[in-house]
């Protein structure tokens, strides 16, 4: 049965900058199963994703971290990324003088230059006709060559995110609120997409949000409710139009007494 | 000017220090007392030699270019027009003078003579270096390449170069200079003139790639007259002991251009005084100066930046942005503004920064090694949107980068 758990969290505590954030949490994630961590603001959301992915601000005090049943507490967020974690950033630092489609060009497999390495950063490439194709689809062939995350807009920001993740062929994906910011049309882009994801039934995916927008485009198999850094409640996909019409106050009141 | 004046006036300059840059004293070094011999071709380069070039910029195969010009210390040479270019001359700066008697009037006309210790210096010894001429109207495409070697010890390449380009002709021209590592003490003295007539168009790419014994001191500047364009791209991609210069450009009738970009990436323990000069003497002139500054290891970089607006309606953009790799070494920007005249718009913006954790986080997240995500954003910050840089010497900036990073890291 634990065969199917790629990845665990376990009693995992949580500081930045001296400020306590997780107080012990304890969250499972299957193979090709899809998650919802929701919680209202500042309710260790985000810090869980950061601290899977390593980012060395997010410090871990206590508890564990397993992938694949073993713990990657000592790897480095570049370890991690290649085991298979990957996190779409909620807000991406702009990288100068690198376009982005060079950069996918480099770190995405898929898209990988025939060419040898020491012209990536040159003029054309073959492959990047493929790769402009697939821009194609999540609406983002405009900023193709553009500087990373330079002056993108939101929606823009989201999904060349959700590009980026997705050409990782990752084993686990975090979506760092994937709908903010997004139009209805970029949503159902957006959605559409992770619809795909989930019916490969390949990569886990781990929605972080506090609203349920994207999650009406895809069905969630569990559902993970943090306040105040604990995991307070787990559910499914019917308690979200519960949670929308109460509140998470009221919702949470109710429902752990 | 009569030449026995400019060598009066280089006498009376002789102990004059530089307004910046450590000073250096020009007893110590020997100073070339006989006239160079001819190079036969490039055939006879050596394989070291061969790479030595490649590495800032020149192709040995001549195949992408117009015109080769080659020169070791201040004793052999190669100047060589490929036969099909009318409109272009490449020769010895002492030849050409020799040739043509107007050209006296070019020498020392942009620097002068009396500038400091060490343009006294240059006039009062032997000289070499190269003369290269678009006549009037000639688009020569191809870039003209030269290559000055220094591989003597102790020793002093004095060179004075002077470029012209006539009206409306258009030149390119990629220029490197290196010493191989293994070089001990020795002095570059480089004087450069450049002329810009009305409507031409002159590119100027310096590689510079120097051993670590190496004080370098280029006098350059520039005129560019009426609707004429002057763009300079330099970079220095090599530890050395200390460069400093200044070089300025005049833009003397309307609508002249210049832009100045300079990379530098500094290492171990040099010390780099690299700046740029912009002088808008002319109603719509206008131009920039932009300077982007790596420092590893324990170096020092001082990039300075001066505007001078003479006239009204004139531009001037000045950037210098500076990137510490190291907590040893030190970055200070100067920027300098001056304006004199009323409508003279002059603006600058100088940022000194270390590479960011996040930005260095977010790209080891993509499955980059710090090394890569650090080198990666390296390489970002010195991707120069430079009109006409040739792949060669962005790829030879890429490939000094990985170097460093590769050794340091």
């Amino acid at each position: 049965m634990n065969d199917d758990i790629l990845l665990e969290t376990r009693d995992l505590r949580v500081e930045v900058n001296g400020v306590p954030i997780l107080g012990g949490i304890d969250l499972t994630f299957k193979i090709g199963q899809v998650y919802a961590v929701l919680g209202p603001n500042a309710s260790g959301k985000s810090t869980l994703a950061k601290t899977i992915m390593g980012l060395p601000e997010y410090k871990v005090t206590g508890g564990d971290i397993l992938f694949n049943s073993k713990s990657i507490l000592g790897e480095s967020i570049t370890d991690r990324a290649r085991m298979g974690i990957a996190y779409a950033f909620q807000t991406p630092p702009r990288i100068s003088g690198v376009k982005l489609d060079d950069f996918i060009c480099r770190v995405c497999p898929d898209y990988q230059c025939s060419d040898d390495s020491e012209t990536f950063m040159g003029e054309t490439c073959a492959c990047k006709q493929i790769l402009y194709d697939d821009f194609e689809r999540l609406g983002i062939r405009n900023l193709a060559n553009r500087d990373l995350n330079d002056g993108f807009s939101g929606g823009e920001l989201k999904r060349s995110e959700l590009f980026q993740v997705l050409s990782m062929r990752p084993k686990v994906m975090f979506l760092d609120e994937p709908d903010s910011g997004l139009d209805y049309d970029s949503l159902k882009i957006v959605g559409k997409e992770l619809k795909a994801i989930r019916e490969k039934h390949e990569v886990t995916l781990v929605i972080i949000s506090h609203h349920r927008y994207v999650l009406e485009f895809l069905e969630v198999d569990k559902v993970y409710i943090l306040q105040h850094g604990k995991l307070v409640y787990i559910g499914d996909m019917s308690d979200i139009p519960v949670l929308e019409e109460k509140g998470y106050e009221r919702f949470l009141a109710e429902m752990t007494g | 000017m009569p030449s026995d004046n400019k060598k009066k006036r280089a006498h009376s300059a002789r102990e004059k220090p530089s307004q910046y840059g450590s000073d250096i004293d020009l007893e110590n070094y020997n100073y070339s007392t006989s006239k160079p011999n001819d190079l036969e071709s490039l055939d006879e380069l050596s394989e070291q030699d061969r790479i030595l070039t490649q590495e800032v910029g020149f192709d040995p195969s001549q195949e992408r270019v117009s015109a080769t010009f080659m020169q070791f210390d201040n004793e052999s040479f190669l100047a060589d027009v490929l036969i099909q270019q009318e409109g272009l001359e490449v020769m010895p700066t002492d030849q050409a003078l020799q040739k043509y008697d107007w050209l006296h009037d070019y020498l020392w006309n942009a620097v002068q003579v009396d500038t400091d210790k060490y343009t006294a210096r240059s006039e009062l010894e032997n000289y070499s270096g190269y003369f290269i001429r678009a006549t009037a109207g000639s688009k020569i495409k191809m870039p003209v390449q030269s290559c000055l070697i220094m591989k003597k010890n102790q020793s002093v390449q004095n060179v004075h170069n002077i470029v012209i380009a006539e009206e409306g002709s258009e030149l390119h021209i990629i220029t490197g200079c290196a010493t191989p590592s293994n070089v001990e003490q020795s002095l570059h003295l480089g004087v450069s003139e450049f002329y810009v007539k009305k409507k031409a168009r002159l590119t100027f790419t310096m590689v510079h790639r120097w051993s670590e014994m190496t004080d370098v001191r280029p006098r350059s500047a520039t005129i560019v007259e009426e609707n004429g364009t002057f763009i300079s791209s330099y970079a220095i991609l090599s530890p050395l002991k200390s460069i400093q210069t200044f070089p300025k450009v005049r833009l003397v009738e309307p609508g002249a251009k210049a832009d100045l970009y300079s990379v530098v990436y500094g290492s171990k323990k040099s010390k780099y005084d690299i700046g740029g000069l912009l002088s808008l003497e002319a109603p719509n002139s206008s131009g920039k100066v932009i300077s982007r500054s790596i420092a590893t290891d324990e170096c020092e970089i001082i990039a300075r930046g001066d505007l001078i607006g003479l006239s009204g309606e004139t531009r001037g953009r000045l950037e210098c942005d500076g990137l510490l790799v190291s907590n040893t070494a030190v970055i200070r920007a100067v920027p300098m503004l001056a304006a004199r005249a009323e409508g003279s718009e002059l603006s600058h913006e100088a940022t000194v920064g270390k590479v960011g954790a996040e930005q260095l986080s977010y790209l080891m997240s993509r499955g980059l090694n710090e090394e890569e995500a650090t080198s990666l954003i390296i390489r970002g910050f010195v991707k120069l949107k430079v009109p006409d840089l040739p792949p060669a010497l962005q790829k030879s900036i890429d490939d000094a980068i990985k170097m460093s990073m590769e050794g340091s890291m």
